[in-house]
């Protein structure tokens, strides 16, 4: 017991921003913001939005209690007309994918792996807080079996009923009165009531926001492109945590960048670029891997077909009589009718809808994206493959994860990808 | 940038108008006219493919075209099937060219009984009630009735002029439509509001009718075109309309089946969000009244055109004008 060593150096805590975490996204933000030539100047707001965030640890304040959703199916309008903040928790980081790994099967996919390994660590980032309520929309298998789990964590979660078939009028009624359960759920957790004013006032800050993001996607529409879709990527990860009003003015403000680019003839990429539509498992920052990996390689995302970005914010909502029945009801059909997540048994709208982006965006190529363990987006691999064999548009499959190691092999395929749109132009030219 | 031409001007102020408003003055004109018309000397014959009601005998500008139908369908079959019934087919024409025009625009925009509930409605809504729906099951059986009332409105004169029914029951549709104990209200005639006593075929006809018009102001409160569901001059419509000039065409390429045109239809037909196939888009419920495509954020998916020529085309710009008009509006 002499030998016992009485004074112990206490191990100093490194700052975040200092941590292996913060080293992942400032790598990444840094190969965005500076491997690339002449990034819109209104992109600064989001550039300093992500490096706060997720390289220096800032925290994120918010107003009212904080509902956290693991979906884009959450009605959103609901929870902010509640006085309380929405804030996406899906999680593109690969720390929280290998913590997640941990207590997850080995083949769950990555997106769920890390938002459970950030929901389970004690210093979650982006710092939000801890959310006052878990909302899970019972969507994909995985999903669906994260609520435990979750719970077991120490939220409180409440899951939020979705059918897996939306053609038929039973999944309509259904999903209709699982959103106006989730409606009384947050009254309960606010303990404030849904009035008229509220209700309308939150989907007209969402109508705002929306717009906003439909006018960035039309600038896109522009050949040669105005804004490269990693930037684009950039924009609508900060819709998961950023205030709506700073981030919608923020949008607002880089389309009168784009709007002076287009009248100047401006171009963000040589005019052959090939141009790709992104399609498949969402990339959520850091894990802009594909994204980047196109765009490095001399292509550019026109447009995308994903739930952190297009599916999230493209369909509005219409209402016909502005009492607060019509308007649940009218957002619970927003949140279901035009969805076109894999879960459900069929996906007819996905195909029309891909095959529409790609003749509006004039784009050349499809490049789909299938995390490993994602069983929905590989099944569906096959039929969206078909229909574009069909219409004869190139489509180039990519399983992937948020691991870095599988990047050289990646970018020599991509390449080789976007080689094959170039020759193919050039013929049809 | 250069001006934009001068039609292409045009077109966005279309795509991009205040929709309801504009249906709302429309219809006000048209009901005025045609129910007031008639003071002013105005005369559009009998032949009207709307409910533009004969027993509103002051006040029409004209007559809709069931009345003359049934009354000469109701002939002595002598009478029916001689040369004289020529004039049944020239009737039929001159209906026929009037509702090759606006198709069933004439529904939505013109006919006062369907003006009528939609200012129903809108008390209603002013009210902060709001409006039912069927389920699925109910509409896919309601639907056919109007096709049976029309069926009924060509055999029951027959059957009287045959001698199979008595006259007290002709014009076995006008007795029992709403239109013809509401329209002259309007010009302040109240005699149809009576139960006829001549006879029991006359008191169950026009017991009937007054039961119809009660159920026709308790149901367009609660329900939006609660009447046109059953409408039979809507069947008739339908059967007719390949021909018409005014049409409802869908791109379902453009679709995303968000359904916003489904929430803001009156008739509830789904297929207008659904069906991404069908390219005339209009079905049997239909009244033309294009609230769906000033509902579609999608632009170029819904369409009114006129002879092929688009003439009110769904956008983006005008959805997002038109919605967050609504948004502000109760602020």
């Amino acid at each position: 017991m002499e030998n016992e060593i009485h004074q112990v150096i206490p191990i100093q805590p490194a700052p975040y921003s200092r941590s292996r975490q913060a080293g992942e996204a400032q790598t990444v933000l840094d190969h965005i913001v500076d491997d690339f030539q002449e990034n819109p100047a209104a992109m600064q707001y989001f550039y300093d939005l992500f490096r706060g965030v997720y390289c220096h640890g800032d925290e994120i304040p918010h107003s009212g209690k904080l509902v956290g959703t693991t979906c884009i199916q959450a009605p959103e309008e609901l929870i902010y007309a509640f006085g309380a903040t929405p804030v996406r928790l899906c999680n593109g980081s690969y720390h929280y994918d290998q913590r997640g790994a941990d207590f997850m099967p080995a083949k769950s996919c990555s997106l769920v792996k890390a938002t459970l390994g950030m929901l389970s660590s004690e210093n979650v980032i982006p710092k939000i807080g801890k959310p006052d309520l878990v909302v899970n929309p019972s969507t994909c298998d995985q999903k669906k079996k994260s609520s435990a789990m979750i719970e077991g964590m120490g939220y409180s979660v409440y899951d939020l009923e979705f059918p897996n078939v939306k053609e038929s009028e039973a999944s309509r009624v259904y999903w209709r009165r699982s959103v106006r359960e989730f409606a009384e759920q947050l009254r309960k957790l606010t303990g404030q009531r849904l009035t008229r004013a509220k209700l309308k006032a939150a989907m007209a800050m969402t109508g705002r926001a929306q717009a906003a993001f439909r006018t960035l996607h039309n600038f896109r529409r522009q050949t040669p492109s105005l804004i490269l879709g990693k930037d684009a990527f950039l924009v609508t990860n900060a819709y998961f945590f950023d205030d709506i009003e700073r981030w919608t003015a923020a949008v607002e403000k880089l389309n009168a960048e784009l709007a002076e680019r287009q009248a100047a003839g401006f171009r963000a990429v040589q005019s052959k670029a090939p141009r790709v539509v992104f399609t498949g498992s969402p990339p959520i920052f850091p894990n802009l891997k594909l994204p980047l990996l196109i765009e490095e390689a001399g292509g550019v995302v026109v447009a995308d077909e994903t739930c952190s970005a297009n599916r999230m914010l493209y369909d509005m909502t219409a209402v016909d009589e502005w009492l607060v029945g019509d308007m649940v009801d009218s957002l619970a059909d927003k949140y279901l009718k035009p969805c076109t997540c894999p879960i459900f048994t069929r996906n007819d709208d996905r195909k029309r809808r891909l095959l529409d982006l790609v003749d509006q965006f004039q784009a050349d190529g499809v490049i789909y994206q299938a995390f490993s363990g994602c069983q929905v987006y590989e099944m569906e691999y096959r039929s969206v493959a078909e229909e574009f064999n069909k219409a004869g548009i190139p489509l180039l499959y990519i399983e992937t994860d948020y691991s870095p190691d599988d990047q050289g092999q990646l970018s020599t395929r991509i390449e080789a990808f976007l080689e094959s749109l170039k020759n193919r132009k050039k013929r049809h030219a | 940038m250069s001006a934009k031409p001068m039609l292409q001007r045009l077109r966005d102020a279309a795509n991009e108008v205040d929709f309801n408003r504009f249906r709302f003055w429309f219809q006000l004109v048209a009901f005025v006219l045609f129910v007031y018309g008639g003071y002013l000397a105005i005369d559009l014959g009998s032949k009207l493919p709307f409910f533009s009601c004969g027993y509103n005998q002051e006040g029409r500008a004209g007559v809709c075209y069931l009345l003359p139908l049934q009354h000469q369908l109701g002939r002595n079959w002598a009478v029916l099937f001689s040369i004289a019934s020529l004039s049944i087919l020239t009737g039929f024409l001159g209906f026929a060219l009037w509702f090759i025009v606006l198709n069933k625009g004439w529904c939505g925009f013109v006919c006062p009984l369907g003006t009528l509930q939609d200012w129903i409605s809108a008390l209603r809504r002013r009210l902060g009630i709001r409006f039912s729906n069927y389920t699925h099951g109910q509409f896919a059986q309601l639907t056919k009735i109007k096709f049976v009332l029309l069926a009924l409105l060509i055999l029951i004169p027959l059957g009287v002029g045959g001698g199979f029914f008595s006259h007290d029951m002709s014009p076995p549709f006008c007795l029992i439509c709403p239109a013809r104990m509401i329209l002259p209200i309007f010009t302040g005639d109240l005699s149809q509001f009576t139960i006829d006593f001549s006879s029991k075929t006359a008191v169950v006809m026009t017991a009937l009718g007054i039961s119809v018009t009660a159920l026709f102001l308790v149901g367009s409160f609660v329900k939006k075109r609660f009447f046109c569901f059953f409408c039979p001059m809507s069947a008739l419509h339908y059967l007719i309309s390949k021909p018409a000039l005014l049409k409802l065409k869908k791109d379902g390429s453009k679709c995303t089946r968000c359904g916003d045109c489904y929430a803001v239809c009156d008739m509830e037909i789904k297929e207008i969000a659904d069906d991404v196939t069908t390219t005339n888009i209009m079905t049997d419920d239909c009244t033309l009244c294009l609230k769906c495509v000033a509902s579609c954020p999608e632009t170029g998916a819904l369409k009114a055109t006129f002879a092929g020529i688009p003439i009110f085309v769904s956008t983006e710009a005008g959805f997002i004008k038109r919605m967050n008009k609504g948004c502000q509006h109760g602020k």
